[in-house]
């Protein structure tokens, strides 16, 4: 003050005043910065723990790798699917990132048109920040070099090299490996192992059919992880391999299938609608499932388009469906074997003769047969199929003893052989007729003859009517069969590992010898046999083959009247069965085929039947020896013993020499 | 120099002399902390001098020296100066209502030419010198509780008034607490300060529930439950804790954040490059730096107890508090422990503005150390 003051003393108060509560105030500004080296101190030192590993998961992400998947072999390790490289292409959308004008230029490089580009514009707009959405696959190298090369400029494109499975074979296996394809949202469960993020990996492909299906998770793997550092954008700055998690490989599938007999059937069916199974009689190994027509199950891994799928799923000989499992018909006339087989367990004197005059008057109808075989016993009723005979030896044994028999054979039966969709079938007794009828319960006695012939209500699948052939030809064991042989090496239960047949093995060896006398395989001729010989004479020296064949009514129950055989319209034809096994005395692979709507088992299923069969028999080193023996010297050279080729029949080689898929060529002299 | 010779009249008045008095440890440590703050500003950007550390750097150099020459004016002229610029800057202020520039949603710029104007920030300067003014010509009686105290109550309010409708209530905020504690300093009896701390503690629940806006709300809202909401409002805390605590003892090293490299941290270079500190240096770089911010507000605080006039201890105390309230306020959110306010740390974060408010505040500041002995005369204070 520049004067002196009479408020001298207030001044000195109002100091007083201002240097106390400056010094509170200076208390409490050290404490406020106290609170916070306090609060550093928490978070710092107490805390860090915590904190350090939050800043890890900010700063490093895990970017799955899938697995290579499994690969599926047949018995001899042959690939029949396997991965192949994919050079992909991919374009995600971030800040900023201009989509169209991208797809507009990546156009320059890969077949982009205006609807695909649409297209892709709004997936890629639905799918979240950041994740790539595939634009292309399969682009060529040069392509795919120059998309790399052009990367830098274009933002969110990406260009990896991914795996695709392929089917090198194609066609023939596909009903039983089944196929894999693009995961679909319904595939996506919230738990489980379909909940793993990998299934929304682009390209990621699951199994969808078969074994692909069945087996998917032991052939998917477990995904790998790339340890990369990401900004708080999501954007890889760095990698760090140090931080890798390696993926782990698919396990390898085995099958018993065999690769050079599946092919071959492929090629005896053609566009010819069916099913062939081969089953090896010591251990119920498949050795051949194949369903006709097939499709190539490489085009499902691309993703069908719609006209393709409309295409197969309208043919009306069904290539979608495998046959093998879901297709069941009345068996015809294969079921007599286990018609004759009950006969005899339940005391029936297969010495009874009964006379075929080609019609047979009982229960207030005419039955018919194909011709008048004349007089019949059972053996020789087994080789000319009468159905006459048949008739009344079914009505001696009765359905319900029938049917213990062919249930005991496998028939009617589902088979756990890893892959879904076999069909059951039928096998009717009075049990089911009082079950499934109620309004007329009873098993009348009209209804036995058909039965004996396999018409009817019975009707059963291919893989039933082989694991029947099987089980003759075994003679002993109740044969299962398997598919799968190992998983990722580990061996799976055998077929051979089950019980034996109740039945009296003499009995067994009596169907046998009739089927034998039906193809004429151990020499004997009989009378109106049903002209076997050639369509089942395999051309191979001593080995020859004991069948059955079936010709089952696609429509109508009257035998004999209507289109019979191969005329007409196709789809009212009738079915063609043959049940077989080969060798015939010593029986090692056991087979049935079915010719959807062929005509007769005998013209339409037997030589389809006799040529797989052969591939197996050739392939099999021991009976290989035994066809190749060298003749004795001075003798003039001849070639295998081979039957007249019957000119109606598929235009096949009979000559071992020429099949396909053989090791070796001619056999020596 | 001899202390009589500083008795002579007229020599306190020599330049050599105000330069020699003006508290260059202060100066240091301001400089030691925008040091660090340019540091970090290089760090964070990849080590990159643009486009932060070097302008940042290059601004306070600048504004050093303002505060310097600010230093040397007397505190006469701030004296005859403080309703002036007060006044200047509430019309400003107005201005900033009818014509600002929009920015976030908020009203704060006047662009003028190349040169954007923050009122608000004026006025915290502007607040600090009125109170001051008016301190220095009030009796103690006047001060402690007497109807003039209306004057200063308008003086805080209308501004306060003006910068939250801005919206920036946490301008708004510093500048009502700064005049709040400027006027306890004054003298204000302690039954009021007890009532109107209860009073403001009343009137909080109503002003957080309805005087709001949507956003202001959501930011206290998390700062009471964080965990509530990390990918939104909460996102910013919670990663400035993982920030801080990370850092552990003795950080991440220099360049090696990766939460500020990364940018999981927002606004990294402005409102939470403490926390890019903390993760980098850890808790003992923390804690120095605390320590020159400490020593920063006892240094300044000790300058307006050494002054002479009723107007220099009132100017710079009001600085000194503005400045705490800025660092407190920024730490506690940093750390989780108050709500995202927007308010930087001060001459640390990147940025201008504050800096400037800063930099010339200290310059009063300095000014009030080297004229503590000046007589201000304010003609009729004392009889008041």
């Amino acid at each position: 003050m520049a004067e002196p003051s009479i408020f001298f003393e207030e001044v000195n108060e109002r100091q007083g005043i201002f240097h106390r509560r400056a010094f509170v105030l200076g208390g409490i500004a050290g404490l406020g910065l106290a609170a916070l080296s306090g609060r550093l101190a928490q978070l710092q030192l107490i805390e860090t723990q915590r904190y350090e590993k939050l800043s890890a998961s900010n700063q490093f992400n895990f970017k799955l790798m899938p697995p290579p998947r499994g690969l599926i072999v047949d018995r001899d390790g042959v690939v029949l699917a396997s991965n192949r490289p994919n050079f992909r292409l991919m374009v995600a959308r971030d800040k900023g990132s201009d989509v169209p004008g991208t797809l507009k230029t990546l156009a320059e490089f890969v077949p982009l048109d205006d609807k695909r580009q649409a297209r892709l514009i709004k997936d890629i707009a639905n799918a979240p920040k950041r994740a790539p959405v595939e634009v292309m696959e399969d682009m060529t190298w040069e392509q795919f070099s120059a998309i790399n090369l052009r990367g830098p400029e274009l933002p969110g494109v990406s260009a990896d090299m991914g795996e695709v499975r392929v089917y090198p074979h194609g066609g023939a296996f596909a009903h039983v490996i089944g196929y894999v394809a693009k995961v679909n949202k319904d595939d996506i469960t919230p738990d489980g192992p379909n909940s793993d993020p990998i299934m929304l990996n682009p390209g990621f492909r699951i199994g969808k059919q078969g074994v692909e299906k069945a087996f998917d998770l032991d052939l998917r793997g477990k995904p790998g992880a790339q340890k990369v550092e990401v900004d708080a954008n999501g954007r890889e700055v760095r990698q760090d391999p140090a931080g890798d998690v390696p993926a782990v490989p698919g396990k390898e599938i085995r099958l018993t299938l065999d690769a050079d007999i599946q092919l071959r059937a492929e090629q005896v069916f053609g566009e010819e609608s069916g099913a062939a199974v081969m089953m090896d009689c010591r251990n119920g190994d498949i050795l051949c499932m194949f369903s006709g027509p097939s499709f190539d199950a490489n085009r499902f891994v691309r993703g069908l388009t719609g006209a393709e799928y409309k295409a197969l799923a309208e043919y009306e000989r069904k290539p979608l469906f495998n046959k093998a499992l879901t297709a069941t018909y009345p068996p015809g006339s294969t079921f007599k074997t286990m018609v004759a087989l009950a006969a005899l367990e339940n005391g029936y004197d297969p010495k009874t003769q009964h006379v075929c005059n080609k019609t047979w008057f009982w229960g207030g109808r005419l039955w018919h047969c194909d011709e008048a075989h004349g007089v019949q016993d059972l053996h020789t009723a087994i080789a000319t199929s009468c159905d006459i005979y048949f008739y009344q030896c079914a009505l001696s044994v009765g359905p319900d003893k029938i049917a213990r028999v062919a249930k005991a054979f496998g028939l009617g039966t589902l088979f756990d052989i890893g892959i879904p969709g076999q069909k059951a079938g039928l096998v009717p007794d009075t049990a089911y007729k009082r079950r499934t009828f109620p309004k007329d319960p009873v098993w009348h006695a009209g209804e036995t003859p058909s039965m004996g012939i396999g018409q009817g209500y019975t009707h059963l699948n291919p893989l039933q009517l082989c694991v029947q052939a099987a089980r003759l030809g075994n003679g002993r064991k109740a044969l299962h069969p398997r598919l799968v042989r190992s998983i990722g090496g580990v061996e799976q239960k055998s077929g051979a590992a089950w019980g034996d047949l109740p039945f009296d093995p003499k009995n067994i060896d009596f169907v046998r010898n009739g089927m034998a006398a039906v193809t004429g395989a151990a020499g004997e001729h009989i009378a109106h046999a049903t002209g076997m010989g050639a369509a089942s004479d395999l051309g191979l020296g001593p080995i020859k083959m004991a069948g059955k064949t079936g010709t089952a009514q696609a429509q109508g129950y009257s035998g004999g009247t209507g289109a019979h055989g191969a005329v007409g319209d196709w789809k009212k034809r009738d079915h063609a069965w043959f049940i077989c096994f080969a060798p015939y005395d010593e029986p090692r692979y056991a087979m049935s085929v079915l010719v959807e709507h062929g005509g007769f088992g005998a013209t339409a299923a037997a030589p389809k039947a006799r040529e797989i069969m052969r591939v197996a028999l050739l392939k099999d080193p021991e009976l290989r020896a035994k066809i190749e023996k060298p003749l004795p010297l001075p003798a003039a050279p001849t070639g295998p013993e081979s039957g007249d080729i019957v000119p109606d029949l598929p235009p096949t080689p009979v000559d071992p020499n020429s099949q396909p898929g053989l090791p070796q060529g001619t056999p020596t002299a | 120099m001899t202390v009589s010779a500083l008795t002579r009249p007229g020599e306190r008045d020599r330049l050599i002399v105000k330069l020699g008095e003006i508290d260059w440890i202060f100066c240091l440590t301001l400089c030691l902390i925008a040091g660090a703050g340019g540091l970090m500003l290089f760090s964070i950007n990849g080590s990159s001098w643009m486009p932060w550390a070097a302008p940042q750097l290059a601004r306070f150099v600048l504004f050093f020296g303002l505060m310097i020459l600010l230093a040397l004016v007397d505190l006469r002229v701030w004296f005859a100066l403080a309703y002036p610029i007060y006044g200047a800057g509430f019309l400003l202020l107005l201005a900033v209502l009818v014509v600002g520039h929009h920015a976030l949603g908020a009203q704060r710029w006047l662009q003028a030419g190349p040169i954007q104007i923050q009122p608000s920030e004026i006025m915290k300067i502007g607040v600090v010198l009125a109170l001051a003014r008016f301190y220095h010509g009030a009796s103690t009686r006047t001060a402690r509780w007497s109807w003039w105290l209306l004057w200063p109550a308008f003086l805080i309010l209308a501004p306060v008034a003006l910068v939250a409708k801005q919206p920036d209530l946490g301008t708004a905020l510093l500048i009502l607490m700064t005049g709040g504690v400027v006027m306890i300093l004054g003298g204000l009896s302690w039954r009021v300060i007890t009532a109107g701390v209860l009073g403001v503690a009343a009137l909080v629940p109503p002003v957080v529930l309805f005087g709001l806006h949507g956003y202001q709300r959501a930011r206290l809202l998390t700062f009471l439950n964080p965990e509530s909401d990390l990918s939104g409002s909460g996102y910013h805390i919670h990663q400035s804790e993982i920030a801080l605590g990370s850092g552990g003892l003795l950080g991440k090293g220099y360049g090696l954040g990766s939460q500020s490299q990364l940018n999981f941290l927002p606004e990294k270079q402005t409102d939470f490059i403490f926390s890019a500190l903390a993760e980098e240096f850890g808790f003992v770089g923390c804690v120095s730096i605390i320590l020159l911010y400490a020593a920063v507000i006892f240094m300044a605080l000790r300058t307006a107890y050494l002054a002479h006039s009723h107007f220099g201890r009132l100017a710079a105390a009001g600085i000194t508090v503005t400045f705490a309230l800025y660092v407190l306020i920024n730490g506690a959110m940093v750390m989780g422990l108050a709500p995202v306010v927007g308010v930087p740390m001060p001459l640390l974060s990147y940025g201008g503005t504050v800096m400037l408010t800063v930099m010339v505040g200290f310059g009063l500041v300095l000014s009030v150390r080297v004229h503590r002995y000046s007589e201000v005369t304010s003609g009729k204070g004392s009889l008041m």
